[in-house]
């Protein structure tokens, strides 16, 4: 192991030392601030790692490929942890009187997440995506007042850990008649096995497939994810649908990227019917939703059902490969970006006794917060795919994705369902602007000036975090090259 | 050294693996729950250690324990939620964890 190498791994070094400085000051200190800042300026750490790494030796270890691709949803998640801590430091100090826990399990987290997104082999992908559950377990279990989030994460734990050993199980039988476990391996290893070793390796495979689709809560694996969003914190739901799935999803994508278009007929197959699914049951089933974070869970699977159309369409057609990695890195990040706003509203408007979930608790928001409902709108405009908003232009690169590759199926139904999301989104914007206020709402209008310094300022945090997020949805909508030339710069590793 | 064909290991992991899928769709109480997704996870470990003699490399039993620490990361997390739930609903029957529906 040389400097360079060190060099390469030190976004990884930088979020450890980060976990560990945090869980060790916890132990001494309890102030908020100094954890929350001492995560912040962790993570900022981290960043600058991830700009310095991108400029040395690719190849860390066997296990880790660390290229552009990787690199870009390192940073990804870096920054989506980062708005998390942002969003959580008002709502932890709401509503809870310990911290130092919840930074250290997200950062874990957001380690686990860094180790999936350059795994190259099935031993950093387990690894990586246990770091990140286990984390993830505890963050959705952190609340101790609210009883819906113990049942969220039993739920969570149960469904994961039956899935992830689902996975390792798949991981074995591939290896098993295989011999390999590196990713970029195992795709081509079918290749010439017979009998009871044939049929071992695409049960393998299929047990893996159901790993990963649990956790991008891809129809059929999507029953956990209203429940989980429903009864789960605000802000670690915003880091679950924003961060774990960017960082599975890269997996899907790294691990198909060296597949061949012509053997790749049944997985091509498999993933355009979970494309199809998920699109219809995400959208059908939000459509009459009440409950605001279950609205956002279903749109959440629709949403991936939009990714998966265009990791089929990177992987049917060897021409528009590298169009299909442009769409799904750029629609990961407008899609972390709104559901991160969308959740922070949430947690922004959250108080000690609970959040606001009922569609009917946000009637008149936008009279008594206007900042809050404006980000709210954006965020919802923006996954819906209006024009002037990023999700317009990351359904633009998913829909010429999946032209060029063919896909027309594919697309009629994307084209349609994505009209049809358009009636829940509006819903609840219309909801915010009605002109009679709900009571929850009209208690938010008298607890600005009744709160202390500390949670005035707190507030105020998250709101320029959430300013910050509608803003990079607005300039991406309406300048999007600022991030394209980075993505299609990472994406030529694919061509 | 007479060597145990890996097709009966991989056979008896898949026996152990579907026992506890079986018992995680079968049992109501929290603890049998853990215990069969231990169950589930030991066999894809066991599954490791044959693919790996079958190959005659380390690697299946680096995943082993891989597998034994992560199995043990999960139900200590497990137990403490399971206690949680323990302490605040008085049971400990999966079903009675029913407050999140539409």
């Amino acid at each position: 192991m040389s400097d360079a190498h060190l060099l390469v791994l030190s976004p990884y070094i930088a979020l450890a030392a980060t976990a560990v400085v945090v869980m060790l000051t916890t132990a001494f200190y309890h102030r908020h601030l100094l954890l929350a800042g001492l995560t912040a300026t962790g993570l900022a750490a981290t960043f600058a790692c991830v700009l310095v790494a991108g400029a040395e030796d690719r190849r860390a270890t066997a296990l880790l490929r660390m290229n552009d691709v990787s690199l870009y949803f390192i940073g990804l998640l870096v920054v989506v942890a980062l708005a998390v801590v942002a969003l959580s430091y008002g709502y932890l100090g709401r509503t809870e009187r310990r911290f130092g826990d919840f930074y250290t399990l997200l950062t874990l987290g957001a380690l686990g997440g860094a180790v999936l997104a350059a795994s190259a082999h099935f031993a950093s992908l387990f690894l990586g995506l246990e770091v990140l559950s286990v984390s993830l377990y505890g963050l959705i279990a952190y609340p101790r007042r609210r009883p819906q989030a113990v049942e969220a994460a039993f739920k969570y734990l149960v469904l994961a850990a039956v899935t992830s050993a689902m996975l390792l199980f798949g991981m074995a039988l591939v290896y098993a008649v295989s011999g390999t476990m590196l990713l970029d391996k195992v795709a081509s290893a079918g290749a010439g096995l017979a009998g009871w070793e044939a049929a071992a390796y695409k049960a393998g495979l299929a047990l893996v497939f159901a790993g990963v689709g649990f956790k991008l809560a891809l129809v059929p694996f999507h029953m956990w994810t209203p429940d989980v969003y429903q009864g789960g914190p605000a802000p670690v739901i915003a880091f679950l649908a924003a961060a774990s799935k960017a960082a599975v999803f890269v997996v899907l994508l790294q691990s198909l990227a060296p597949l061949d278009p012509q053997r790749g007929g049944v997985l091509v197959v498999v993933l355009s019917v979970v494309a199809y699914a998920s699109m219809l049951a995400g959208n059908l089933l939000a459509l009459f939703q009440q409950n605001l974070k279950r609205l956002l869970a279903y749109s959440s699977i629709a949403q991936l059902g939009y990714l998966v159309v265009a990791v089929v369409s990177s992987g049917a057609a060897g021409g528009a490969r590298g169009a299909g990695t442009v769409a799904v890195a750029f629609y990961l990040t407008i899609y972390a970006l709104a559901l991160l706003a969308a959740f922070g509203v949430i947690a922004v408007l959250a108080h000690a006794e609970g959040e606001p979930e009922a569609l009917s608790q946000y009637r008149g928001l936008g009279h008594r917060r206007p900042a809050l409902a404006l980000v709210l709108s954006v965020s919802l405009l923006s996954l819906a795919g209006m024009p002037l908003t990023a999700g317009f232009i990351g359904k633009f690169f998913i829909f010429r994705a999946g032209a060029g590759a063919a896909q027309w199926g594919l697309l009629v139904v994307f084209a349609l369902t994505s009209a049809m999301s358009l009636y829940y989104y509006l819903r609840v914007i219309i909801t915010m602007y009605r002109l009679e206020v709900a009571p929850y709402a009209a208690a938010l209008a008298t607890s600005p000036g009744g709160m202390s310094a500390g949670r005035r300022a707190a507030d105020r945090v998250a709101v320029a975090a959430l300013v910050l997020l509608t803003a990079s949805t607005l300039l991406l909508g309406v300048y999007p090259p600022v991030l394209l030339r980075l993505i299609e710069h990472a994406a030529s590793v694919f061509r | 050294m007479s060597a145990v064909d890996p097709v009966y290991a991989l056979g008896l992991a898949g026996v152990l693996f579907v026992l506890g899928l079986l018992g995680v769709l079968v049992r109501r109480n929290i603890i049998f729950v853990l215990a069969s997704i231990e169950i589930m996870v030991n066999a894809a470990g066991l599954a490791f250690l044959a693919a790996g003699a079958r190959w005659g490399q380390a690697d299946g039993q680096v995943m082993f324990v891989f597998i034994l620490a992560m199995a043990a990361a999960e139900v200590a997390v497990g137990l403490a939620l399971a206690l949680r739930i323990r302490r605040r609903f008085n049971t400990l029957d999966v079903d009675d964890l029913r407050k999140l529906k539409d």
